[in-house]
């Protein structure tokens, strides 16, 4: 019974307390609001709110920095190298194709330069049918040195023809069936060839030892030879026309004893880049076979 | 269908050896494929189906290299009788023991076919040089290795045929009731 008046005046006290407050801080923010408004100038209360905010804010925005930064080095990277991976398969991909087209025009520029030069000695030679070929097959014994090639009895070729390219004399065709044709290439050991030293005229036969250079044989040791003469076809027999270079005079090897110089050849053909041929048609050919027949 | 295979495969090898495998006429590093089969059948085929296989591959061979008929034949017979000799005399007859034999008759069958040459037609053929036929013959026995487990493979392959003539044979419908 005696503890309800003490409440009632404690309650009273409190909202006493509360309305107090709140007129204090009513009239505060009134004398706030009035000076701000009307002085219009930034306080010491403005500058110590500031400063107080300036740091929170330089955290937040570094923070927010710091996420960004985040984001565009690790989480961007993770993005974009799924579509970076994908856009450089597709750039290798073009990139192989590139190569692709850029070896097969390499190869079609080669080809024509090489064609280029078959057709401008083609055209020195005065009014000699010639058959176009390619090389399809080599010899692949350590013993003999022969080539296949993609022209044969159909195009007119016959055995005895003479086989040369733009450099010079290649070889000549031994056997022949309708479409293709074997050529013995003048470096091989049962090769023979009546030749003339350009510049003495003096002739010998010129023989292959297999490897790339020639021996020029039958040359007497009283004719004038030196190195770097030049070695042409004789023409004798018709087999080969007359003036195809054949060499180059390497070396001269002189032996007191024999009748004869012993020769070596430098071929005036590249055999490590025979490629596009040219067979030679001797019209009189199949007259002077079956002469020899007879 | 074993001798079907192998006259297939020794030709592409043949075709192979004269086209991508020479890139120049006086290349020598290459391989002798065909010496390689003919080992093969030496050793691991019987007499009757490796002289089958052996005919028409010496006259691919001769078809398309040398300048003397009939050279091929002679390397690749000779080889093959004298693999299939050394094979039934020697006690061991793993692949190692093989592929060496292979090498070496090789070396010894070119030399042996080229003096008979130069008997025959003397200066008709390129000189003969010991370091380049090792150097050949070294060739052979490298690549006899892998060459070996490729034929074995065929060899297998060509033994479960597509086509199972049991398959084909014609039974009647009503062999239950025949049993029965």
């Amino acid at each position: 019974m005696r503890k309800k008046p003490t409440r009632k005046r404690s309650d009273r006290y409190r909202l006493f307390r509360i309305v107090l407050l709140a007129g204090l801080l009513m009239t505060l923010a009134l004398i706030f609001l009035v000076s701000t408004l009307g002085s219009q100038s930034f306080g010491p209360l403005h500058k110590l709110v500031l400063e107080a905010v300036g740091p929170l804010q330089k955290v937040v925005t570094m923070g927010g920095s710091y996420v960004e930064t985040f984001k565009s080095e690790y989480i961007d990277i993770l993005q974009d190298s799924l579509r970076l991976r994908e856009e450089n398969k597709r750039l290798i991909q073009q990139l192989q194709e590139n190569e692709n087209i850029l070896n097969k025009s390499r190869e079609a520029m080669a080809t024509n330069a090489s064609l280029r030069r078959l057709l401008e000695f083609k055209n020195t030679l005065d009014q000699q049918q010639v058959v176009a070929t390619t090389i399809v097959g080599k010899d692949p014994s350590t013993m003999f040195r022969s080539v296949i090639i993609d022209r044969g009895s159909n195009s007119g070729v016959m055995k005895g023809n003479p086989v040369v390219n733009n450099d010079g004399v290649v070889g000549q065709v031994f056997i022949v069936t309708p479409n293709y044709a074997k050529v013995l290439l003048a470096i091989a050991p049962s090769s023979a060839i009546d030749v003339l030293l350009q510049k003495s005229r003096v002739r010998g036969i010129l023989k292959g030892d297999g490897t790339l250079t020639y021996r020029l044989e039958y040359i007497l040791k009283t004719a004038e030879v030196e190195e770097g003469d030049h070695v042409v076809t004789a023409g004798y027999g018709g087999v080969f026309p007359t003036g195809l270079q054949v060499g180059v005079v390497a070396k001269i090897i002189k032996k007191p004893r024999g009748m004869f110089h012993e020769i070596e050849v430098t071929p005036s053909v590249d055999y490590q880049k025979l490629e596009n041929l040219l067979i030679l048609q001797q019209p009189k050919l199949g007259e002077i076979k079956q002469m020899e027949q007879r | 269908m074993v001798v079907f295979h192998f006259i297939i495969v020794g030709l592409l090898l043949v075709i192979l050896q004269t086209t991508i495998c020479m890139p120049t006429p006086v290349w020598l590093p290459a391989p002798d494929f065909y010496y390689i089969l003919v080992s093969y059948l030496a050793f691991r085929l019987d007499l009757l189906r490796g002289l089958i296989i052996l005919f028409p591959l010496v006259c691919a061979l001769d078809a398309v290299s040398g300048t003397i008929l009939g050279m091929y034949a002679l390397l690749c017979f000779s080889g093959f009788v004298l693999l299939r000799q050394l094979s039934a005399k020697l006690p061991v007859n793993e692949i190692l023991y093989q592929i060496l034999m292979a090498g070496v008759s090789y070396l010894i069958v070119s030399w042996g076919v080229y003096l008979f040459l130069e008997l025959l037609q003397p200066g008709q053929q390129v000189s003969w040089s010991w370091w380049k036929m090792i150097a050949r013959a070294v060739l052979v026995t490298v690549c006899s290795y892998p060459l070996f487990f490729l034929f074995d493979v065929i060899q297998k392959y060509s033994h479960h045929s597509f086509l199972h003539w049991n398959r084909l044979r014609l039974r009647s419908d009503n062999r239950r009731r025949r049993q029965a």
